[in-house]
């Protein structure tokens, strides 16, 4: 009883989630429509539905997609991994936190879009320079997120792992991960998210392939349909991504979701 | 001569925390005996050192005075033959019923570890709730598997920190009932610290009696009557008039003399 009722009401909240997009799609049509701007500049939906398939057609968007994901996947590797090693570290020692943490925490205040000149005069504008700029995009969440998830692991617990001898590797993954693993998930999703993010950002300040090369290549011939269909692309595997790392996540924290009160401590 | 095993003698026990540089008293002078298989029920107001006594037995406080022994042996640091059973149930949250019953149980084979777990799930009365998270649990539920995790390492002597403070009433009550059970069943020596007096009478074979800044035994009572006990009982009702008295709480005219 109850548990029908629960689906009917996601259902329609997931019916009404749809009813701004569908709105804004209906003034979107009727704008180019009825001539209000040039359709130069703003693609009708159907057009654009056209140029995606015809992207899709003739293999350009899979290569330049690939291409983004590649990029993605090596720069968020090194940064993401770096940032979980660093903030499991200082998690665990007070003095790393002492030691490292004002500096981290200081050098996250510089915009990271405006060190894109430095790292191109650095490593250059071939694949490197991609690397390191989303590295350091995926760097940041997860080093913060490992690092408040480590150090709040709670006192009772500590107590519990010390009274059955849990020491080493064997107190670090039975007794701090698992603690702190809700905090990490969301480091690696707001992670990945911006490494979603600079992968674009990178491939628009110079590159042959990935999905910001074709925008800002498109844009150069005036191709606005091109641009335009770069956007919902990027959109919608930003959105995939997301999802299935939420999906990830409910199976890696079952615990968490079991109960009916959801979350406790 | 040789010690049976569960025996906890406790000499000249001293413990003192230092809070902003000056040295704080918390127990002083502590001398107490525990025969093998004993219920013993330590109860004291708030900051009576209580809990510091039970953690030192357990090994968490290893910088005291005097001597705490076990079976003969200086208390230096946690070990297996000693399970606790915190106010929390502090069960980990990500691992399920079965698997925190197993979280003490270290280096045995997977077929071992199912069978004590399923043994002492079973002790504790909820055999099927093995792969139940802790989150799925009630209260009193959550506290058996406490229970059941202490003892599924079969230890000596089972510590038991206010283990029912957080139940409520009739709850509480049943939880009596089922330690008594267990320790019946088990024939080990229970060290329990509460608040409560009814509960200490009702499980205990001895009664120490704490008073506070700093530490010190007021009192021991000893508590002959045979199990079950009845809670109504006139016995019942003088001894916990005595050990009330040593709170300042005694009537005037004490239940016993009234009628």
């Amino acid at each position: 009883m109850i548990k029908n009722s629960l689906k009917k009401l996601e259902l329609k909240d997931k019916l009404l989630a749809l009813i701004v997009p569908l709105l804004l799609l209906a003034a979107w049509q009727s704008a180019v429509s009825l001539e209000l701007c040039s359709p130069l500049l703003l693609i009708p939906p159907l057009t654009l539905l056209d140029t995606l398939l015809y992207l899709a057609d003739s293999g350009e968007l899979t290569i330049n997609i690939i291409a983004s994901l590649n990029r993605v996947l090596v720069g968020f590797l090194i940064g993401g991994l770096s940032g979980f090693l660093l903030g499991l570290f200082m998690g665990l020692s007070p003095f790393l936190d002492r030691f490292a943490g004002p500096l981290i925490k200081a050098s996250k205040q510089v915009p990271q879009f405006a060190l894109m000149p430095l790292i191109i005069l650095w490593f250059g504008v071939d694949e490197l320079a991609k690397y390191v700029f989303i590295a350091i995009g995926a760097f940041y969440p997860m080093v913060f997120n490992t690092y408040q998830g480590v150090s709040t692991v709670s006192k009772r617990y500590r107590e519990l792992a010390r009274v059955f001898d849990y020491r080493g590797a064997r107190f670090l993954t039975k007794v701090i991960l698992p603690s702190a693993m809700p905090s990490i998930i969301t480091g690696v999703r707001h992670s990945l998210g911006l490494s979603w993010m600079f992968v674009v950002g990178a491939e628009i300040f110079g590159a042959d392939t990935g999905l910001g090369y074709m925008m800002a290549a498109a844009r150069n011939m005036f191709q606005i349909d091109i641009v335009m269909a770069g956007l919902v692309v990027i959109g919608a595997i930003g959105f995939s991504i997301n999802f299935i790392l939420q999906v990830i996540e409910k199976r890696l924290l079952v615990w968490r979701f079991s109960s009916d009160q959801g979350a406790s401590k | 001569m040789s010690i049976e095993k569960g025996t906890l003698q406790i000499r000249n026990l001293s413990k003192s925390f230092t809070v902003d540089g000056n040295a704080l008293q918390v127990l002083n002078n502590i001398n107490l005996t525990f025969p093998a298989g004993s219920f013993i029920s330590i109860v004291g107001s708030s900051g009576c050192g209580k809990t510091t006594l039970l953690r030192i037995l357990l090994g968490l406080e290893t910088n005291y005075e005097g001597d705490a022994l076990l079976d003969g042996e200086r208390i230096e640091g946690p070990g297996t033959n000693r399970g606790i059973v915190f106010q929390d149930h502090r069960l980990l949250p990500w691992l399920t019923v079965g698997e925190n019953v197993a979280f003490g149980l270290d280096k045995q084979n997977r077929k071992a570890k199912k069978k004590i777990v399923d043994e002492h799930l079973k002790l504790v009365g909820l055999s099927g709730f093995e792969s139940a998270y802790p989150a799925q649990l009630s209260g009193g539920m959550a506290q058996r598997v406490a229970i059941a995790r202490a003892l599924a390492n079969k230890p000596e002597i089972l510590l038991l920190d206010e283990p029912l403070g957080a139940l409520d009433a009739l709850t509480r009550m049943h939880m009596q009932k089922e330690l008594e059970r267990l320790w019946l069943l088990e024939k080990i020596t229970m060290v329990m610290v509460t608040h409560d007096v009814d509960e200490a009478i009702y499980l205990s074979d001895i009664v120490v009696i704490m008073s506070s800044r700093p530490g010190i035994i007021k009192q021991i009572i000893k508590v002959p009557f045979p199990r079950p006990r009845d809670r109504a009982s006139s016995e019942f009702s003088h001894i916990k008039a005595e050990i009330l008295k040593e709170f300042h709480l005694g009537t005037e005219y004490p239940f016993a003399y009234a009628i």
